[in-house]
């Protein structure tokens, strides 16, 4: 009786093994599939980054650096400013990418880094970039940028120039106009705003409606 | 049914006065500050009055601008009612002492030792206050004050200085630098106590007898903890366990990041129960916040959870088999092809295998991606079909009964009063079960019921978890066919500013009693997150009931417990 019991019971791993589950997965030259959501290497859309660094003060593990980076949207990007992730600290939490505002931050399928240094886990935004301008496009962006900022400048001295002219007893509708620029965003940005629709237009003509409307500030 | 204004009530009429504070949350939460001098008698009424049969733990936390110390004790029933009393005792911060209720509760051992070595609360009457997590060298610096200023760095080794010792060996010691003492990070007076060694040394009674190493490396060992047996010839006499082998300071280092970025952090005091860990703060938070979790995104959180249970004790009995070797290899290399199946569903949902960081404060993460129900459904009745045959294997083989029955026999009062919980109580048959006792997110209106086991014994705790995941796959079958649409996070916006009170949540781990005490102080940080975990109590457990066993049956039982060192040593 004992003795069928174990017999029995010794054949089991043969039956469990005939059933041709996968055991052994042949990495890495056969990938295991990956589903959509997974967590791997970010992946960023220099075309779209803010440069808030949201990303880097939600880190737990400050592995987010940010660094300047020449192929990105000098207009939305003022100061030409992307993440930078150490893969030596990063743990795929992932929280990151919930918090960027303009979702330009995403994590891939990627998942394998391996390198010689440490330096090598190091990711700039070059590495990290899926999406990003030619080096002609970035130039165009920047003399756009260029021209919108000597427009500003201009518009801004016209201003003052007129706030100087009317003097002391329009102040209050001087005072009045600046608080309408704070609420429907200064007219400058506006404008930069609608440059910025042009060169973006082709990149990604989703991402259009998406933008707040600028209420008529221009 | 005893809600907590009846027991409010009681322990106000009994001791009038004692009582200098108190606030009902709920029928199921009760918040007092109890007359230092007379929680212990407080507590004894409790117990032996109200049925406050389960001392689940203590937390201590640091009051500092009030210059002063609180020591709360949880206290709970195993299921006569569900009340968990929250009495705090306080303590001034200058030489803090409170009561001990080490002589009342077996149980409360352990919990005011740790509570001991991080904030230096004395407990008047502890029968060694020894430490328990910290390394020696680092008891006396009070790492969980808050005015502590850092460790002294003791492990450079540059600085290291030889030195023999009086049994002939060589020693390094690292001094302080200069600046560390003038910093005050460097304890000023050391309290002193016997070491482990001389502790257990002093047990040696006759020459027959010896101590055995088991750990902190050993293959037995799910992670290092040390489990050292006094043993003559086979049998054991005594054990003695040590542990903070890996400790983190997770709750200390909880304190120094935001309320989300904490969120990460509970994934890594288990990883494999990172799902629950990350309800249980989630759930404490949402308590504070007085968050309503949309329908979908609970029944999400179940099935992940359930889904999470199953693999969790998958590879607990796998690695189990591995430990008593009576069966062979085989089971746990077919237990984690099974556990794959799972854990690829959770991937696809959360994204990541094992450390999830899933929930949020009033949802989850993701939704469920396209076509998860169906994929679900087929995993699980795969994995259905193999527990059951797992369940008919370890139910005939006759090796197996011989190495397992009656082996490491608790009995149910003894489990109660020394505060396990998870499968090894439910396997001497108390049905105590945070998902009834403590019901959260949509459990109670699911059906399932409570395994329980009738011997106790070490093939009790295993079959307990087996026929748990066939519990589970109900559940999550039920959830499947239930699950709404709809959104997947509250309306509302979280503040990155918790407004200030305190939440105590449970759960069920894969391994029991699950709890997050967490207060907020009105910052972007919490004021102090404790856990009270399952393993703990498991581990304390242990000691105790190896005595008087032979020295095989050591592993049969510890390895039968499913202890995570690395949860324990948060
Ligand atoms: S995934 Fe987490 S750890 Fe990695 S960069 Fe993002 S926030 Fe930091
Ligand atoms: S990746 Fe997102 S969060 Fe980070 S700087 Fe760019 S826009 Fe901000």
């Amino acid at each position: 009786m004992l003795k069928r019991k174990m017999l029995k019971n010794w054949g089991w791993p043969l039956r469990i093994a005939s059933r041709g589950t996968e055991v052994t997965r042949l990495y890495p030259e056969v990938m295991m599939e990956l589903p959509a959501a997974e967590r791997g290497i970010h992946e960023l859309d220099a075309t779209t980054c803010i440069g808030c660094a949201s990303c880097a003060r939600i880190c737990p593990n400050s592995c987010i650096e940010m660094v300047t980076y020449k192929y990105g949207s000098p207009l939305k990007n003022k100061k030409m400013q992307y993440p930078q992730i150490d893969y030596g600290r990063c743990m795929f939490c992932g929280l990151c990418v919930d918090e960027c505002p303009a979702e330009c931050l995403k994590m891939g399928k990627k998942v394998t880094m391996a390198g010689w240094e440490r330096e090598d886990i190091v990711r700039g935004p070059d590495k990290l970039a899926v999406k990003k301008f030619t080096a002609k496009e970035a130039a165009e962006l920047a003399a756009e940028a260029k021209r919108i900022a000597a427009e500003k400048a201009a518009a801004a001295a016209a201003k003052k120039k007129a706030a100087a002219k009317e003097g002391a007893p329009a102040e209050g509708a001087a005072k009045k106009v600046a608080k309408e620029g704070a609420e429907n965003k200064p007219p400058k940005k506006a404008v930069a705003k609608e440059g910025e629709n042009k060169e973006a237009n082709a990149q990604e003509p989703k991402k259009e409606d998406a933008k707040p409307t600028e209420g008529g500030a221009s | 049914m005893t809600t907590a204004s009846d027991v409010l009530s009681a322990v106000q009429s009994a001791f009038p006065g004692a009582v200098l504070e108190s606030r009902v949350e709920s029928d199921r939460r009760l918040w007092a500050t109890i007359d230092s001098n007379s929680i212990v008698d407080v507590c004894k009424h409790l117990s032996e009055k109200l049925n406050f049969d389960h001392y689940s733990g203590a937390a201590g936390v640091d009051w500092i601008a009030r210059k002063e110390m609180e020591v709360v004790e949880i206290m709970a029933s195993h299921g006569a009612h569900q009340v968990v009393a929250m009495l705090k005792s306080k303590t001034p911060r200058e030489n803090p002492s409170v009561k001990s209720l080490a002589n009342l509760f077996w149980n409360a051992n352990w919990y005011e030792r740790e509570i001991w070595e991080m904030f230096g609360i004395n407990f008047e009457g502890h029968p060694g206050l020894y430490p328990l997590l910290l390394g020696d060298e680092l008891v006396g610096v009070w790492p969980w004050r808050k005015d502590f200023k850092g460790y002294p760095d003791l492990t450079t080794g540059q600085r290291a200085v030889e030195r023999p010792t009086s049994e002939g060996y060589t020693e390094y010691f690292i001094p302080p630098t200069p600046a560390e003492i003038e910093a005050g990070t460097v304890p000023k007076e050391k309290p002193k106590y016997p070491s482990f060694r001389e502790r257990e040394e002093k047990e040696i009674k006759s020459d027959s007898e010896m101590i055995m190493h088991m750990g902190p490396q050993h293959a037995m060992l799910p992670g290092p903890f040390l489990l050292d047996i006094l043993i003559e010839g086979e049998r054991v006499h005594k054990a003695f366990l040590d542990m903070g082998y890996i400790h983190k300071g997770i709750e200390k280092i909880m304190e120094n990041r935001t309320w989300l970025q904490g969120l990460t952090y509970t994934d890594r005091m288990c990883y494999v129960a990172s799902l629950s860990n990350n309800e249980c703060y989630c759930g404490a938070i949402e308590k504070i916040l007085g968050l309503e979790v949309p329908l979908r995104a609970q029944y999400i959180r179940v099935i992940l959870e359930e889904l999470s249970r199953i693999q969790s004790h998958l590879i607990g009995t796998g690695e189990f088999m591995t430990l008593i070797a009576g069966v062979g290899y085989a089971p746990w290399n077919f237990m984690i092809i099974d556990r794959e199946s799972i854990i690829s569903l959770i991937e696809s949902v959360t994204g990541a295998r094992l450390t999830h960081t899933f929930v949020r404060f009033g949802g989850v993460r993701n939704d469920l991606p396209e076509g998860f129900s169906d994929k679900c459904r087929s995993a699980l009745k795969y994995i259905e079909s193999r527990t059951k045959e797992y369940i008919e294997l370890f139910e005939q083989d006759p090796i197996y009964h011989m190495r397992m029955e009656n082996v490491g026999v608790l009995s149910p009062d003894r489990a109660k009063r020394v505060g396990i919980s998870g499968p090894p109580l439910r396997a001497t048959g108390v049905a105590y079960d945070m998902r009834k006792e403590d019901p959260i997110l949509v459990y109670p209106d699911l059906d399932f019921k409570v395994v329980t086991g009738t011997r106790g014994d070490s093939a009790d705790r295993i079959d307990v978890r087996l026929r748990e995941i066939l519990e589970s796959i109900h559940i999550i079958e039920q959830c499947l066919d239930r699950i709404p649409a709809g959104p997947i996070k509250t309306e509302t916006k979280v503040p990155k500013k918790i407004p200030a009170g305190e939440a105590y949540y449970r759960v069920e781990d894969p391994r029991g009693e699950m709890g997050m005490y967490v207060i907020s102080d009105g910052g972007d940080k919490p004021y102090r997150v404790k856990v009270r975990g399952p393993v703990y109590a498991t581990l304390q457990t242990l000691p105790p009931l190896l005595e008087g066993v032979y020295i095989a049956d050591a592993v049969a039982i510890a390895g039968s417990m499913d202890g995570c060192p690395s949860e324990a040593d948060r």
